[in-house]
């Protein structure tokens, strides 16, 4: 390893900077941790749990736990292998949880009697918001198939198959600095597919609050 | 927002960005929203090309948790470690169940120190005996149910109660007479320990 790669942030202690100032009750921060893991915290779920709307809110209940035991959280392992314990243990905790409650169906019974003042019933999705999650991902898909060649390749080594940017350089015959802007340019042309859409969708939520 | 600032998030979640220029960035992006959003978008972009089939595509997950954070109790203040884990806790169990055995031996034991130092008070005076002296401690006779051998049958406990020293009497029986009885009562349990001993 040479000292241009010491010098540089590694993913472990980028995680390690977000929880530091995450501990310090920097929200943004926790923000920023929780979108990074949440695809892979999802994908630790869906092997429990077959439900989409339960995955999702199983995934947050696991960040609000991860949040809750941070000042525990020493950094001896890595980040992402401690919020994969916490995301098994939710994932069968709420499968215990859930197979209590079929049991005790008189219950489920009054709790839907009282559906409408019940807060936690009400994060359930409406069908625009599951509209707008499938145009999400079919948007993200159109824009991944346009892109070129050069840059879909890149971005395929770099977050299918994890190579580091050396690795890409070696596989693509290119230089380093090609690998950095291929990379940010497949990014940035999901970044800009996306934004009117996800613009779109908070204007939505906006009105959905009023 | 200029591109080298996004490409700058590209590197920086890579783990490809130099230290300090990581630090500043991650300072910056906490009070931009551009930057937040083109750092939400990158990593949509890497969990729709990591996401499994059974899982759904998650979208900004981090802006429903914060939500529901900072609208709730929690707080990292009183995420504090749980200091008395493990075997803080089962001592802390035992010493409650220490206590609990101390309080139901000492009342138990009271009943004896009572029929000893609480012994009846009798009227003297038609005042007393509509108003009955220290009336507090006047027996009053308990059913066999409430009894201090409860593992014995009920004859044996009426038998116990019927034998005992002070015996159970009205306080609207209170004469002299009664008095002497009692006092005879007691010399002669006190002769009978004597002889005994």
């Amino acid at each position: 390893m040479n000292s241009k790669n010491q010098d540089k942030m590694s993913e472990k202690t980028l995680d390690a900077e977000l929880v530091e100032q995450a501990k310090q009750g920097k929200m943004a921060a926790f923000e920023l941790l929780v979108n990074r893991y949440q695809q892979k915290v999802a994908n630790v779920i869906a092997k429990f749990i077959k439900d989409r709307h339960e995955i999702q809110d199983v995934a947050q209940e696991v960040f609000i736990k991860v949040f809750r035991a941070l000042p525990n959280f020493r950094g001896d392992s890595s980040f992402y292998t401690w919020i994969y314990r916490i995301a098994v243990n939710t994932s069968k905790n709420h499968l215990v949880a859930k197979s209590r409650r079929i049991q005790n169906t008189q219950v489920e019974f009054e709790d839907a009697e009282s559906f409408l003042s019940n807060e936690d019933f009400r994060n359930l999705d409406t069908p625009d918001a599951v509209y707008s999650r499938g145009e999400l991902e079919k948007t993200m898909s159109k824009a991944i198939a346009q892109l070129p060649e050069d840059l879909k390749k890149a971005i395929i080594l770099r977050e299918v198959d994890g190579l580091s940017y050396d690795e890409i350089a070696a596989e693509m015959d290119c230089p380093i600095g090609t690998v950095r802007s291929r990379i940010f340019r497949a990014r940035d042309a999901i970044d800009q597919a996306l934004r009117p859409l996800l613009a779109d969708e908070s204007l939505r939520r906006e009105q959905h609050v009023r | 927002m200029s591109d080298k600032s996004k490409q700058n998030i590209s590197e920086l979640m890579d783990g490809e960005l130099p230290n300090d220029c990581s630090r500043f960035l991650l300072k910056r992006m906490q009070s931009d929203e551009q930057l937040q959003s083109s750092w939400n978008n990158y990593h949509m972009l890497r969990s729709c090309l990591q996401q499994e089939h059974d899982a759904p595509l998650m979208d900004n997950l981090g802006a429903a948790v914060v939500k529901q954070l900072n609208a709730g109790v929690e707080s990292i203040d009183t995420a504090a470690p749980n200091r008395f884990s493990g075997w803080m806790k089962t001592l802390a169990g035992a010493s409650i169940a220490a206590s609990v055995a101390l309080v139901a031996v000492f009342t138990f034991n009271q009943d004896d120190l009572n029929s000893v130092q609480n012994s009846p008070v009798y009227a003297k005076t038609s005042q007393q005996f509509i108003n009955p002296p220290n009336a507090s401690m006047v027996r009053v006779e308990q059913p066999t149910g409430y009894t201090r051998y409860p593992s014995l049958t009920p004859q044996i406990q009426q038998y116990l109660s019927e034998s005992n020293y002070q015996p159970q009497i009205p306080v609207y029986y209170n004469t002299e007479y009664v008095n002497r009885i009692i006092i005879q009562t007691r010399q002669k349990a006190q002769q009978n320990n004597t002889a005994e001993e």
